[in-house]
């Protein structure tokens, strides 16, 4: 039995842990407090007083300002941030919570775990491989498409929380996001090397596959070179959205059949990741196109990009793709920011429809913007009528203009708070009051119902009539419904698909 | 088709290896085999073959991705030479047979890994000699080789790579430690790579002894 340590931390609590790592990470060595409520991880460099005064700030400052504002309770969940900083042995350490249980296998793998995974963590990496997910992982933990559409926005929710507090993560890729698709939520782990612009530089470039392509185009240079280009803002507004394009789409944006280096794949690896950088789907250079033709049967139909093009996402994020990977893939400046895709993920949460069919895995796919919508993932066609409700928002009195903003209804779908007033936004903020949903959809005997719970001011414009609450107003072609007459307040157009 | 990592396992199986020092490598194997399917990253590209060499040279596992790989007992004559020169002839046959290059239109495998892993010495000098520069030519991305027990002799292993280790017994314990140590190889691709050190093998553990 190993030795248990017990050391005084920098806040002047008292911090123990077995003496035996327990997990190694990059730079890390991982140590289990006896009761396992925390764990201690020392990096394997020897302490220097740069490194401790940016983890006491990391544990100190950066976290009071991060957690004790409006939202903390909330964020608290989002990030496994370190509590105090030790020193033994003249290596340091960060003492940090446990992770919650949902981020470990439950059942694990198929086949009574034939892997032996269960309760290990649940890296992202299982859940976007296909292969992994058709052959290996248990279907219990698969989840579906709505919860990885959570998962992409907790974490997108994250990354702009901790921007807006100028801080940027500079290593975020699958080991360093816990993600849990059973129940949609996501924590960013590792937070001890995060960066402040101008105090403490990155002392990671970040992990394969996720660093930014200017940090791996330059990452031969010396690190004190000024052509070199280290983690910041800008790199985890690259890795994001690798992160994003994975879980929805199980394929990695970057990764196809352009060959750039036939006698060196190290150095292929590198200019694919880097220099010679080109977006799998860019809509007018198809070089690097996914040859679907080599893919294992495991593999598809994730691996075709002409079966699920990333435009199978919605508008909103098919937008900021393009964005990110074309756009912006070689000019940082002109990646979408974080909070652009919070917003886009909350609303293509709108636009989901649950697929008729009982055996589809992604179970929820996003409204594909015709009249006769069908799942893309398994080509299940939707049945019965289907009304789309376009938010329009007043500006002026009386004057409404479009929201580029959409709701799909299903049965069971709900209205809330933001979706009466363009004013209130979900997000870490929101009030628990304003969390409650105000109205919710039903279909009866064919027809389409919307009814008011907890709208005052909801009227029929078209019959002129103000619906109280507690009634229902029927959606059919055309029809106009306000929500709210306040300032902000939202109108809802109602257009008609499906048969 | 994504890249495959081929790893080569070259064990020793001589006389002497005989007892408990065989049942500790096969346990070590199985757990590696474990700990390898248990990373995502390693079930989706480490593909396995394991030679076995004494007096006879003998592929007991051909290249096998991890998912399938069914591990064979692996036994020892109660005495036998080692033929480690003749083991790396078949070594460099086999990564020519295996290997898949690239071309303009398709993306072949990593450079593969060689772990070989000896309780003696050669007993084909001549051609343990002339190996050496064949093997080089094989281009592998890592060659780790273990010197195992008291008798081993590190010296002629460091002609061939730079990473060996030597185990001071040949006990469970020890071997364990080893396979551990290869296991983690494979993940350091896809940890976090530090700013300023270049990207290498994760430091032996403490009870390994790395000869220089």
């Amino acid at each position: 039995m190993a030795r248990i340590v017990t050391l005084k931390a920098s806040d002047g609590s008292t911090v123990q842990f077995v003496d035996e790592v327990k997990a190694q990470g990059g730079v890390k060595d991982v140590m289990f407090s006896p009761d396992g409520g925390y764990v201690v991880a020392f990096f394997r460099d020897k302490a220097n007083p740069a490194a401790r005064e940016r983890l006491l700030q990391i544990t100190g400052p950066y976290r009071e300002k991060m957690f004790n504002q409006d939202g903390g309770d909330y964020l608290r969940n989002l990030y496994c941030w370190p509590t105090a900083v030790v020193e033994h042995e003249g290596r340091l350490g960060v003492v940090v919570p446990f992770y919650r249980s949902c981020f470990f296998f439950e059942y694990g793998s198929r086949n009574n775990d034939m892997l032996g995974i269960r309760k290990k963590e649940k890296v992202g990496k299982w859940f976007a491989t296909p292969g992994h997910r058709a052959r290996f992982l248990d279907p219990r933990e698969l989840g579906d498409w709505m919860r990885h559409l959570k998962i992409c926005l907790m974490l997108a929710r994250a990354v702009r929380r901790m921007h807006m507090a100028g801080l940027s993560h500079s290593d975020l890729g699958y080991n360093n996001c816990l993600i849990d698709p059973t129940t949609g939520q996501a924590c960013l782990i590792d937070i001890d090397g995060l960066v402040v612009p101008g105090r403490h530089p990155p002392a990671v470039i970040g992990t394969p596959d996720f660093i930014a392509p200017e940090v791996v185009k330059t990452s031969h240079l010396p690190k004190e070179d000024p052509q070199r280009i280290l983690p910041s803002r800008t790199t985890d507004l690259h890795a994001l959205p690798v992160l994003i394009y994975m879980y929805l789409l199980y394929r990695h944006p970057l990764r196809g059949d352009k060959t750039h280096d036939v006698n060196d794949s190290q150095r292929d690896e590198e200019l694919m990741m880097g220099a010679n950088a080109l977006f799998v789907e860019h809509p007018q250079d198809r070089s690097n196109r996914i040859k679907a033709a080599n893919a294992k049967a495991s593999e598809l139909p994730w691996r075709d990009t002409d079966r699920l093009p990333y435009t199978i996402t919605g508008p909103y994020l098919a937008d900021l793709f393009l964005r990110s990977f074309v756009d912006g893939l070689h000019h940082p400046g002109r990646r979408p920011t974080a909070d652009e895709w919070e917003t886009a993920l909350v609303k293509t949460v709108d636009l989901l429809q649950p697929c008729a069919n009982p055996n589809c895995e992604q179970k929820w796919y996003p409204f594909d913007n015709t009249r006769q919508p069908k799942c893309p993932f398994c080509g299940t066609a939707h049945r019965g009528k289907l009304p789309v409700l376009n938010l329009y928002s007043s500006h002026a009195k009386g004057k409404f203009m479009p929201d580029n903003h959409r709701i799909m209804v299903y049965d069971g779908q709900s209205l809330f708070r933001w979706h009466e007033s363009r004013f209130i936004f979900p997000n870490e903020k929101l009030s628990a009051d304003d969390a409650r949903r105000v109205g919710y959809f039903v279909q009866h005997q064919g027809n389409w119902y919307l009814v008011n719970e907890r709208l005052s001011g909801m009227r029929d414009v078209r019959a002129g009539q103000d619906i109280p609450v507690g009634e229902k107003v029927l959606l059919d072609e055309g029809a106009q419904i306000l929500l709210s007459r306040e300032n902000g307040g939202r109108l809802l157009v109602v257009q008609m698909v499906g048969n | 088709m994504s890249r495959r990592l081929l790893t080569y396992l070259c064990i020793d199986t001589s006389g002497s290896m005989n007892g408990e020092p065989i049942v500790a490598v096969n346990a070590g194997l199985q757990a590696l085999l474990g700990s390898l399917r248990a990373n995502p990253y390693a079930l989706d590209s480490v593909h396995l073959s394991i030679t076995a060499f004494d007096s006879e040279i003998k592929e007991v596992l051909p290249m096998t991705a991890i998912a399938d790989v069914m591990l064979p007992e692996i036994t020892c004559p109660k005495s036998g030479a080692t033929l480690l020169g003749a083991a790396l002839e078949h070594i460099c046959e086999q990564t020519q047979r295996d290997v898949r290059k690239s071309t303009p239109t398709e993306k072949g495998d990593w450079k593969p890994i060689l772990v070989i892993l000896t309780d003696g010495k050669p007993t084909d000098t001549l051609a343990y000699s002339e190996v050496i520069p064949r093997l080089r030519a094989c281009d592998f991305a890592t060659i780790v080789a273990c010197a195992a027990g008291p008798k081993a002799d590190p010296s002629q292993l460091k002609r061939l790579t730079d990473h060996v280790v030597s185990l001071d017994t040949m006990d469970a314990a020890s071997f364990s430690k080893f396979f551990q140590w290869v296991s983690e190889t494979f993940s350091k691709d896809s940890q976090s790579r530090g700013a300023t050190s270049s990207v290498e093998l994760p430091p032996p553990p403490a009870e390994l002894n790395v000869v220089l």
